[in-house]
């Protein structure tokens, strides 16, 4: 398996220099026929969304027609993410518009689920919202591997990842769940997916077809999920990955973290399950549990995290009659 | 009589330049994507004096992007390219400065919000680069053709003790007809230089010697000394005619709290209408430095570290007076403010030249330097309806 591992990191494993010339990947993709949507999914992102959609609007849609489609989908903001958005000219939805029928769910999951019917694509590129140093490269790396190889299905985004703290930047210290909780999950029950270097890094690129057919936890599992899914059903060779350089991002307290890897838990144990690697799985508690100390008083804080699924696009009627 | 339909011809035509600035002004507005973009792009990428590549090599690569000939950099470092002109009998040069204050250690990190853009080195001068490098894109969106080529110029080498090496350095091995220079700076709207100051920069190193004599009456540390110095230099009469400004700008000394420290040196500028005055000061601070070593026993040397002489156009020139018709057009008020950067490159190479600022500034030359939008649509049509004034004759004698 080692060779084989080796081969993949070889063979998926890219840098996003190696697709500077953007307006020879635009060639290809009108020769392909193929359409490329943008979804930025937001929740309160006025200090960082008006760069994002200036530089990545202005170059990657003006300047080389790489991006056919570019839209923000929006949780709710109640700061100005949404003004500042439609101002520098993105196309601004609010979730809970899109495939009404079906109700609204508050998690960033459900943007990126309502994204597949709302944008029509045939590949679509997520990006966070929180990106200090954005840059074209975190579209075109992503979505070069699909243009170019037919065979891969899903790319993933790797970077450097400098957290950005009051005092400056710290040049380690990102991707925590993934080296405490996701790897060696991963080493134990899916070690040939330790070879996607930032398995929960929240910009990746995939085609229309491959999304409407996977469920989307619409919290903290929706990457992790991915992955397991797609795993499953075409292996490793459907997955790539690019080198991003440097992503400058806020860093999260250690309590938040606890949080979200107790949602990725939730989903990775129903996988597990799901996928026959574990026979009997207990009801999960739905409750985070963690302490707080005050004054030499310790009190137990329990938090609600339940992560709900979206099941697969394809299954849904109003989807199935926009195709038609 | 020829003279008087000449100058009439040449009133109508810029009376008529004038008409189109509303209709640019929107048409910059629309298309500001471009150059705010370039902005963000430029302005991200860390550019301290003598370390321009990394911004200069983008600059180089959006001039290639937009196709104009000859796209290159220079052994100073200075990106330049040319827009050929339909005639092309001589150039319009549009210059600005790459370098920033902020060194590379600083995050290079800015704000795009509805109606400004925040970050270090906005102002100055990433914002006045996009201007430039963005240029051919933009005439060709608002259907601007010139009969002159533009010759593009990102300089480096501009700020502190570079003493404007890369614009004079460009200048003096560009060998071409150059009709008229334009500078272009990010702030602040309304600002107008057609002249540029004399000025000194110097910087003082004081060093107290190995065998310094802490016993002796008066000894003291190199910061007491520095402070000491400095007063001492105040003294110097500063004339209010003709106008003359002596700016202490930068001091360093010492490392903790508790040990006095064994050097020290002080950055300042004195700047003058008068090149004689300058000179007259400049004799006085060397003179004050050999005798405060001979008093004290202290090393104080002043190292110049640039020195330019006073040039300039008149008030009267056409491309001063073009100019001040337009900004009243655009509905600013020009604020005549003499030059001490690489306007004086174009001047001393011969040519008349103007500085023009783009839009409103605050905090400029600190971590939260920013811009309005706004009044940079107009800032960015007074450029472009100046370039056009020029490419029509308007602004020579």
């Amino acid at each position: 398996m080692t060779g084989n591992n080796q081969k993949w990191l070889d063979d998926n494993t890219f840098h996003h220099g190696e697709f500077w010339d953007i307006l020879k990947l635009v060639e290809e993709k009108e020769k392909k026929g193929l359409k490329i949507s943008l979804c930025i999914p937001t929740l309160n992102e006025e200090k960082t969304i008006g760069k994002e959609v200036l530089i990545l609007r202005s170059e990657l849609m003006e300047r080389y027609p790489l991006i056919d489609e570019f839209a923000v989908i929006d949780s709710g903001s109640t700061d100005k993410t949404l003004e500042v958005a439609s101002n520098f000219g993105a196309d601004v939805y609010l979730a809970s518009d899109i495939l009404p029928e079906v109700g609204n769910k508050r998690g960033k999951g459900e943007n990126l689920w309502k994204a597949i019917h709302q944008l029509k694509g045939d590949i679509i590129c997520y990006v966070d919202a929180d990106i200090s140093n954005i840059h074209p490269r975190f579209v075109y790396g992503l979505v070069a591997p699909l243009i170019r190889r037919e065979e891969v299905h899903y790319v993933k985004a790797f970077y450097d990842r400098p957290l950005n703290y009051s005092s400056g930047l710290r040049s380690s210290g990102g991707g925590r769940v993934t080296e405490i909780l996701i790897r060696p999950l991963f080493s134990l029950f899916y070690p040939e997916l330790t070879n996607i270097v930032q398995p929960l890094s929240g910009e990746y690129a995939a085609r229309r077809e491959v999304l409407e057919n996977i469920p989307f936890p619409i919290g903290y599992g929706v990457e992790t999920s991915h992955l397991l899914d797609l795993y499953d059903t075409f292996g490793l060779e459907a997955f790539a990955q690019t080198d991003l350089d440097r992503r400058v991002h806020r860093n999260q307290t250690t309590n938040a973290l606890g949080k979200m890897s107790f949602g990725i838990l939730q989903t990775f144990f129903n996988r597990l399950h799901a996928q026959g690697k574990i026979d009997k799985l207990p009801d999960l508690e739905t409750f985070y549990r963690r302490f707080e100390v005050e004054d030499g008083v310790y009190s137990q804080i329990a938090q609600e995290v339940i992560e709900e699924e979206r099941p697969p696009m394809i299954e849904i009627q109003g989807y199935l009659n926009r195709n038609q | 009589m020829v003279m008087t339909i000449e100058t009439n011809t040449k009133d109508a035509a810029l009376e008529s330049l004038l008409k189109d600035m509303p209709s640019l002004i929107e048409g910059l507005r629309e298309n500001r994507e471009t150059y705010l973009t370039d902005a963000v792009l430029l302005g991200e990428i860390p550019s301290p004096t003598f370390g321009e590549e990394d911004r200069v090599r983008l600059a180089l690569d959006r001039f290639r992007e937009n196709g104009l000939d000859d796209p290159e950099i220079d052994d100073l470092g200075n990106a330049s390219g040319i827009l050929p002109g339909s005639e092309g009998s001589s150039s319009i040069l549009v210059m600005a400065h790459a370098d920033s204050v902020f060194g590379s250690d600083v995050r290079h990190v800015l704000n795009v919000g509805s109606d400004y853009i925040t970050g270090p080195g906005i102002a100055d001068n990433a914002i006045g680069m996009a201007a430039v490098v963005g240029l051919p894109n933009l005439l060709e969106k608002l259907g601007i053709h010139l009969k002159d080529d533009l010759l593009l110029l990102i300089n480096t080498k501009s700020l502190g003790v570079a003493n404007l090496e890369g614009s004079r350095g460009f200048l003096e091995t560009k060998q071409r007809p150059i009709r008229a220079g334009i500078c272009v700076e990010g702030a602040e709207q309304g600002r107008l230089s057609y002249s540029g100051l004399g000025a000194l920069r110097g910087q003082i190193n004081l060093r107290l010697p190995s065998n310094y004599d802490w016993h002796r009456f008066g000894a003291a540390g190199a910061i007491s000394h520095l402070t000491r110095f400095v007063s001492q230099v105040m003294e110097i009469p500063v004339p209010k005619e003709p106008k003359t400004k002596m700016v202490f700008g930068e001091m360093h000394s010492g490392s903790s709290f508790n040990t006095s420290p064994r050097s020290g040196s002080l950055r300042f500028e004195i700047s003058s209408e008068d090149d004689e005055v300058v000179h007259e000061m400049e004799t006085q601070v060397n003179e004050l430095c050999e005798q405060y070593s001979m008093e004290t026993g202290i090393h104080v040397m002043m190292e110049v570290v640039a020195k330019r002489k006073n040039c300039g156009i008149p008030f009267t020139h056409p491309l001063v007076k073009t100019t001040r018709s337009i900004m009243s057009e655009a509905g600013v008020t020009p604020a005549v403010d003499p030059s001490t950067g690489d306007l004086n490159s174009i001047i001393l190479a011969g040519h008349p030249g103007v500085t023009l600022g783009l839009t409103s500034a605050e905090n400029v030359r600190e971590a939260n330097e920013s811009i309005k939008l706004e009044p940079l649509y107009s800032g960015m049509a007074q450029m472009i309806t100046l370039l056009r004034a020029i490419d029509q004759g308007l602004c020579e004698s």
